[in-house]
């Protein structure tokens, strides 16, 4: 009865269509919603799973997320070196600071200062130049998108031309000197990215008594990293058993910036409220045309029972009915949306589709068959095969 | 004795009704459809059921049929008791053994001839290509054998009813209940469909039980029984009433007045 279910479903175009159209609606909202929000949240904690070399993160206990800089006094960076367990620390800058362009108007960007000796914590990649090249004077390396997109010079016709090795660019009244250019995962504000040296990053930056952002550590080979944190904790803390500086391996970085932003801004609500859109209007549609679809085969779906097919056979075959659409719908509507990710993989668009995401839609699409097909097999299971008798 | 030890004993019943009743709604809503219907339908007999609009011949053949249950008396058909049988057990005995012609046909519009004949072979589970080659010998048998890959839609009422004639017989069913099958359709129409219901339908002990209120084709009923508020109050042969045009009170002579108020008719 597979076949007979199959040909009732598809031979009536305009409704089969109906359904996938819901349910690729459904899939196609859910899944570009969802993959933005992944995308978005990934960009919080970027700047940190950037970092391949450390596997510790040391900063002022109140510091609740990457941006939210407290700056430390040098001496901490002595003091977590003397931790036990604690291979090698390094000091890192991170800042906003203004970029005047050559058109008059100014650009924040996110300073990373890195240790003068080892340049640790430097860019994943290199796109031109190379990362040793920032010991030359003055000397920056700057994000291609940065370079290309919004710190990019104007030319002679007025369009933008990206900067290159050799530019200049003006850093809080600072000559810097473009000496390479890298690729790093783009930041939540799509702010351009600035590498230099830590020294040179605390002459570029306003005078302040403390300018350390974060210590970066490696711990000893063969020791858990959240043992050495919780040492570092401990060694750094007042003489009162306050912290005074707190410790996360990367990992744990990554979570507590994700959880703050999670907690703490609007984007999930959006984003929450956008998916269930998608969910209800996707049931909706494809539960209102399924419904439709059975009551105009009542009359058949009553000969069929009346023939002597059982309840168990209909069920199956609405099952199957909703199952194939489900599919379809699912395809279409996760085809389109890797689609338009990989359309927009150049802009600004945060578009991160995880296998998760697939695999969560997949539910959410099958849960929205289900309950499509509920009012339907509900009338089904009821129907009296008499009716096939009332003219 | 028992009514299963009579359909033992009497082998030439396909259907044997006794003392039927049926009412439809409650309390004072009540409304009695059937009140205590005997009837037999032999082996190999073509029967007709006729009355006006509302005497019960619709609730009659859908408890014949075993889609409705009665309330009261026995319906055994071909020696099964509906009333001892579990809903799942009635529904594999009507796809076994009951063929269905419906008023508007209920073919599946989106299946060809051959895909809509061939249902009830895959209702008990007949291979596809098995079922298909056997209804298109089907459809050939009722004179559609260039119609098979043709839908619904694209025949006309004659060449419907006749893909659902068989349809009721693929599976080679020991009875046939027919509802109006040619009051959708015009006289000549009407005519060749039951011509080819009682060519192909009747025989190998099967047994018809048409209802209808189309006078014209009781010519092709071995027995018409004729119903009115919900009792059978006649049986005549068809020639009888075809001389009547229809059966009138003058056939029921014969009738044996039951102490329920049913009517008893000897066949």
């Amino acid at each position: 009865m597979n076949f007979v279910a199959l040909k009732m479903l598809v031979g009536d175009r305009a409704k089969y269509l109906g359904i996938i159209m819901g349910l690729t609606f459904a899939s196609l909202l859910i899944t570009q919603q969802a993959a933005i929000f992944v995308g978005l949240m990934g960009r919080t904690y970027g700047a940190i799973s950037d970092m391949g070399l450390p596997d510790i993160w040391v900063m002022d206990s109140k510091v609740q997320f990457i941006d939210d800089i407290k700056p430390l006094q040098d001496t901490m960076l002595y003091r977590v070196r003397g931790v036990e367990g604690v291979q090698w620390a390094v000091p890192l800058y991170k800042g906003l600071l203004k970029a005047r362009l050559d058109n008059g108007t100014f650009q924040t960007c996110n300073v990373m200062g890195l240790d003068d000796v080892t340049l640790v914590g430097g860019p994943p990649e290199m796109v031109t130049g190379k990362l040793e090249d920032l010991r030359r004077a003055d000397s920056v390396i700057v994000d291609e998108l940065g370079a290309a997109g919004k710190l990019a010079h104007t030319g002679a016709n007025g369009k933008p031309v990206p900067l290159k090795i050799g530019d200049t660019l003006e850093l809080n009244d600072h000559r810097a000197t473009v000496v390479g250019l890298c690729k790093v995962s783009r930041t939540f504000q799509s702010q351009p990215v600035v590498y230099t040296t830590y020294g040179r990053a605390t002459l570029f930056a306003p005078r302040e008594r403390k300018l350390l952002s974060f210590v970066l550590a490696k711990g000893e080979p063969g020791l858990d990293p959240k043992e050495i944190c919780r040492r570092i904790e401990a060694a750094t803390a007042g003489a009162d058993g306050s912290p005074r500086l707190a410790a996360y391996t990367q990992q744990g970085f990554i979570d507590k910036t994700w959880w703050y932003f999670f907690e703490n801004t609007g984007i999930p609500i959006n984003f929450a409220i956008s998916v269930a859109l998608g969910f209800v209007v996707g049931t909706a549609i494809a539960g209102q045309t399924f419904y439709s679809f059975t009551l105009e085969n009542l009359k058949q779906f009553g000969a069929l029972k009346a023939m002597g097919t059982p309840n168990g056979t209909l069920l199956r075959m609405i099952l199957l009915q909703a199952m194939i659409v489900g599919v379809v719908g699912y395809g279409l509507g996760m085809g389109l949306a890797c689609l338009s990710g990989w359309g927009a993989r150049n802009s600004e668009l945060a578009f991160v589709l995880p296998w998760q995401l697939m695999i969560g839609v997949g539910l959410a699409i099958t849960l929205i068959c289900f309950l499509s097909s509920l009012l339907s097999i509900w009338k089904v299971m009821k129907l009296e095969p008499a009716i096939v008798f009332k003219g | 004795m028992t009514l299963d030890d009579q359909s033992l004993r009497t082998g030439d019943i396909a259907v044997r009704c006794r003392g039927i009743t049926k009412s439809y709604g409650m309390g004072d809503a009540r409304v009695p459809a059937l009140r205590g219907i005997d009837l037999d339908v032999k082996r190999g007999e073509l029967l007709m059921l006729v009355g006006p609009s509302g005497c019960g011949k619709t609730t009659l053949i859908s408890v014949v049929a075993g889609i409705l249950d009665q309330d009261q008396g026995e319906c055994l058909v071909m020696g099964c008791n509906f009333k001892q049988m579990s809903q799942s057990d009635k529904t594999r005995f009507r796809g076994q053994t009951i063929g269905f012609v419906f008023q508007s046909f209920n073919l599946l519009p989106t299946l060809t001839a051959a895909e809509n004949v061939a249902v009830p072979l895959f209702i008990n589970g007949i291979r596809r290509s098995r079922a298909l080659r056997q209804a298109k010998e089907m459809l050939a048998e009722v004179g559609l054998g260039d119609r098979s890959r043709s839908l619904p839609n694209q025949l006309s009422g004659g060449q419907q009813q006749r893909v659902a004639i068989a349809r009721a017989l693929v599976h080679d069913p020991k009875l046939i209940v027919c509802d109006e099958p040619t009051s959708a359709l015009d006289h000549e129409t009407g005519h060749r469909v039951m011509e080819t219901l009682q060519r192909v339908g009747v025989g190998n002990e099967r047994a018809l039980v048409i209802v209808t209120h189309d006078n014209r084709i009781f010519q092709f009923a071995d027995r018409i029984a004729k119903m009115d508020d919900g009792r059978v109050i006649g049986m005549a042969d068809s020639a009888e009433a075809l001389h009547h045009e229809t059966i009138n009170a003058s056939a029921l002579a014969g009738a044996e007045r039951m102490e329920d108020g049913g009517l008893r008719i000897e066949a």
